[in-house]
């Protein structure tokens, strides 16, 4: 009997630390609850439909773990990365289990996210490219191929020659850049494509469509139209629309907003070239969720880009 | 005698924001747990300090009757010329945001100069300039921010000092000689003075129009500063800098007692003014306001605590 109990003594000694090791490895562990924040670049349709994506996927997380999940929503009032410095720094203050943020611009954000970092809180950036040397999960799609794709059937749509113009988002912001730079190596590969003007709408539909009505005054002999935000198309279309040129000037535009979609099947536009949001902000808060349990994070999580013309896009 | 007594409306006008400002604080430490946290302190204590810098230049030219519209957008030409200065040029980084503070100091003065000698409206005149500076900024810059500048420079931005953030404690100094020279000094009292009557200043002999030059020149000498700061803080020249910093100083002024109509208040109500201003953008995201709702809370919290000043003013006057 003696025996047996120093046997199972020490079996248990063995065995104990073995199991507590394996709870504290990655992904056993299982909180009551988990708050994440998502900070988009500003207040915008297009991010209001990453949060629905986030919400579904804490709706999802809540259901099969029972869990509650938070998702807090904070957006800067305008596309202004001060402004959005400070939110990350304010929701830092609050601990959350998780920040996922599309960054205005990796070098401006740079300083806060180390912040985040520094303070133990997981990062995962969406729709942008995180700063060099920082190792973020990031959650998009392949900007430059979405470029390409909307300027390639541009080019077709023209029969390969005509002027055109590219409606640039925010400068700053990596990912309207990338677009705006792919867009013009696609233009440069046709000789009878000439890039004429490059507009500027800062993410803002009233500046997009002034800025497009201002260049195709100037450029009377514009025949084509390509963006990189979700804000540029729109006001471009109403550009179109006010100056009397639909069908005279086309345009493929860009993600799948309800005014976008509604160009497209009035025949304003051609078709746009969209990333996914809603699944954008969905793998966010799985990639977050993940974090927060100690699992380790795939660096890219490709959410791919769908085509929308007038066969698809519904009534 | 006649002075004790302005002193005392002064500390009688700055006590009720005061008062306003302890009550939001205590408000938001009971509400969220994470107010009151070090960090969350330096968060607040931080974007205070840019605003405030510019604040402080903007609640001095208010108190002389006059408003600069484009300090802002200067604070981010300053910004993103002395980027340029470091990046593009080489330029020593200390030697180049010397000059961009010259610029700021000179961008002021022009504003100064046009106002005095053709006589025009600093309102108006600033509006038409701050078209000038910004797009000046976006014609250096075209939009693109400058990167890569000095680590050397950064800790002015990103850099803590006693526990404090380096740009909070710039801005204390700053506050510090503003006071004393607005309190203490025969130009303070000029600016006063011109302030409440100008007609009756220039009677007494104050050169009305070197003192207004000189107030727009400090003005624009702080906006400098502040982009020169934000531009350390985010390792970047943003075009961007600047481009929110126009009304929320008139706000901070205003709700810190300073009078639109010149010759009522300090910049330390002023600088209280952006605090309110600072802790309430900072409770909206620890309380998880929705982006859509956030300007009515931020609008409807300032309407309060201007009401509260206005109240506790009266009570305060009425016990004095």
């Amino acid at each position: 009997m003696n025996k047996l109990t120093i046997a199972l003594v020490a079996a248990a000694a063995v065995a104990l630390p073995g199991i507590a090791s394996a709870a504290d490895q990655p992904g056993m562990m299982k909180k009551d609850s988990y708050r994440f924040v998502i900070i988009p670049k500003v207040v915008h349709p297009w991010f209001d439909l990453v949060n629905d994506g986030a919400m579904e996927a804490g709706a999802v997380i809540e259901a099969q773990t029972g869990s509650k999940v938070e998702i807090v929503y904070s957006a800067p009032q305008q596309a202004d990365v001060v402004q959005q410095n400070q939110i990350i720094e304010s929701s830092i203050a609050t601990r959350p289990d998780g920040i996922a943020i599309d960054l205005l611009d990796a070098s401006g954000n740079r300083a806060s996210l180390e912040d985040a970092l520094g303070q133990g809180i997981p990062v995962t950036v969406f729709d942008s490219v995180p700063p060099p040397g920082m190792p973020l999960t990031s959650i998009g799609n392949d900007f430059c191929e979405q470029a390409e794709i909307a300027s390639e059937r541009l080019v077709e749509l023209l029969g390969g020659e005509g002027e055109v113009a590219i409606m640039m988002g925010v400068p700053t912001a990596p990912n309207h850049a990338i677009r705006a730079e792919c867009h013009e190596k696609v233009f440069a590969k046709y000789d009878g494509i000439k890039l004429v003007a490059t507009g500027i709408d800062n993410d803002s539909i009233e500046t997009a469509q002034k800025q497009a009505a201002a260049i195709m005054q100037a450029n009377p002999g514009l025949k084509g139209w390509v963006a990189c935000d979700a804000a540029g198309p729109i006001g471009i279309g109403q550009a179109i629309q006010e100056a009397g040129k639909v069908g005279e000037v086309l345009m493929v535009g860009l993600d799948n907003l309800p005014e976008m979609l509604q160009l497209i099947r009035d025949g304003v536009a051609d078709s746009s070239s969209s990333t996914k949001p809603q699944m954008q902000g969905y793998w966010s808060v799985m990639a977050m969720w993940q974090q927060a349990t100690g699992i380790e994070t795939p660096k890219y999580i490709d959410t791919g880009i769908a085509i929308l013309t007038k066969d698809n896009v519904g009534e | 005698m006649q002075r004790k007594n302005r002193l005392g409306f002064l500390k009688n006008q700055m006590m009720g924001v005061l008062i306003a400002l302890t009550v939001i604080f205590v408000i938001s430490a009971i509400v969220s747990p994470y107010f009151l946290t070090s960090y969350n302190m330096t968060v607040v204590a931080r974007s205070l300090a840019f605003v405030g810098l510019i604040t402080i230049g903007q609640s001095m030219l208010m108190i002389l009757g006059e408003l600069d519209l484009s300090l802002g957008v200067m604070a981010g030409l300053c910004g993103v010329v002395s980027g340029i200065l470091m990046v593009n040029f080489g330029l020593n980084p200390w030697l180049a945001m010397f000059l961009s503070l010259c610029l700021g100091a000179a961008l002021g003065f022009f504003n100064g100069i046009m106002v005095t000698t053709l006589g025009l409206h600093s309102l108006v005149l600033t509006i038409g300039t701050a078209g000038i500076f910004g797009g000046a900024n976006l014609v250096l810059t075209k939009g693109v921010a400058i990167t890569n500048i000095p680590k050397e420079v950064q800790f002015l931005g990103r850099g803590d000092f006693l526990g404090m953030p380096v740009p909070f404690v710039i801005m204390i100094v700053v506050l510090a000689i503003a006071s004393w020279v607005i309190l203490k000094t025969p130009f303070g009292r000029y600016i006063y003075a011109i302030g409440d009557n100008t007609q009756a200043a220039r009677m007494l002999g104050i050169k009305v129009d070197r003192v207004r030059a000189l107030v727009f020149t400090a003005a624009g000498t702080l906006a400098a500063l502040a982009g020169l700061l934000m531009v350390t803080r985010l390792g970047t020249a943003q075009p961007s800098i600047g481009e929110t910093w126009v009304l929320p100083p008139i706000a901070a002024s205003v709700i810190g007692g300073v009078a639109t109509t010149g010759g009522i208040g300090t910049p330390f109500g002023a600088i209280l003014g952006a605090s309110i201003i600072a802790v309430i953008e900072n409770i909206i995201v620890l309380f998880g306001v929705s982006p859509y709702w956030q300007g009515v809370v931020s609008g409807f919290i300032v309407v309060l605590a201007i009401s509260f000043d206005s109240i506790s003013r009266r009570y305060l006057r009425g016990n004095g």
